[in-house]
């Protein structure tokens, strides 16, 4: 394309003045009175819209490991219990089974210390 | 963005105005009036709506002063919502763009070393392409923004503004050779 024409076309195209009185005209319709931004907040603002996303992910991401700690201490707690608790129950059964065991053998023993009846002498003699 | 400010404005007066220095912000308006209202005009082909828009533009800066960060920062801001609210108007009122101008409207115009008349053509031959195609060569000729600015202030890439403007300047070429308003040669 021709650089002639884009030149035509650029003074062609040269900025028209305003109309007269325009500028007082926007003056008169400005509102009475322009309420700045407070410039203190206003960065604080642009931060907050800024990292609001990526805090929320970090505050959930936070809250999500915490939260499975917990769970994970509870599960884990829970489970050591139910162990101790078996354990125990174990360890009373074989106790038993030993008081038991014992008692016969106690029996046992008085069984065999004890001295022949003599009824029994008469039938071995017969 | 290096941008044109064709007027040197004094240093803090963009201060003065967010301060709410009425005097100021009136100086603000008359350096970029005629810009904005030339984006106006040349969109709409009118000049009660053109000065509508203008003065749309310079309340929506008055309540967006604080936004602003810098004088170039603020006549590309000027530019662009001109030329925003130009292509909305137009999507909203599709037969304003295509009017031709007013009669007397070039009375508006300034004194020029060029053809008035072909001035006057062109900006009806404007009025012919689509209102993003305009504002694109309106930004580019008229304003003297380039490519990436004028993609900037239209949320345009690139390569879409390239060929709006090779389009429409093949468009407005064979137009103009078709008027006989421009010779075939200097074309």
């Amino acid at each position: 394309m021709s650089e002639n024409f884009e030149n035509e076309l650029r003074r062609a195209l040269r900025p028209v003045d305003a109309p007269a009185g325009f500028t007082e005209r926007v003056m008169r319709a400005l509102p009475e009175k322009r309420e700045p931004v407070v410039a203190s907040q206003e960065p604080a603002q642009r931060m907050m819209k800024r990292f609001a996303i990526p805090m929320a992910f970090a505050a959930a991401l936070v809250l999500s490991v915490v939260l499975g700690q917990h769970v994970a201490d509870v599960q884990g707690q829970r489970l050591a219990d139910e162990q101790r608790a078996a354990g125990l129950a174990a360890s009373r059964e074989l106790m038993q089974a030993l008081h038991v065991t014992s008692q016969k053998l106690d029996l046992a023993y008085q069984a065999v210390q004890a001295p022949p009846s003599p009824a029994g002498d008469e039938e071995n003699r017969t | 963005m290096a941008l044109n400010v064709r007027q040197p404005m004094p240093d803090g007066l963009l201060e003065r105005a967010r301060a709410g220095d009425a005097g100021a912000f009136a100086e603000l308006v008359r350096t970029h009036q005629r810009s904005v209202f030339s984006i106006g005009w040349r969109m709409l082909n009118r000049r009660d709506a053109a000065e509508d828009l203008a003065q749309d533009v310079f309340l929506q800066l008055y309540r967006k002063l604080d936004h602003i960060e810098s004088l170039e920062h603020l006549g590309f801001w000027l530019r662009r919502v001109a030329a925003n609210l130009a292509i909305d108007w137009l999507r909203r009122l599709p037969h304003m763009g295509t009017q031709p101008l007013e009669a007397g409207a070039e009375i508006a115009a300034p004194q020029r070393e060029e053809d008035p008349f072909m001035s006057r053509e062109l900006d009806k031959l404007l009025g012919e392409l689509t209102p993003s195609a305009r504002a694109v060569m309106l930004l580019r000729y008229q304003e003297d923004l380039d490519v990436a600015e004028v993609g900037a202030a239209l949320d345009m890439p690139v390569n879409t503004v390239k060929s709006h403007i090779k389009r429409s300047l093949t468009q407005l070429r064979s137009r103009m050779i078709g008027a006989k308003l421009v010779a075939q040669e200097s074309v």
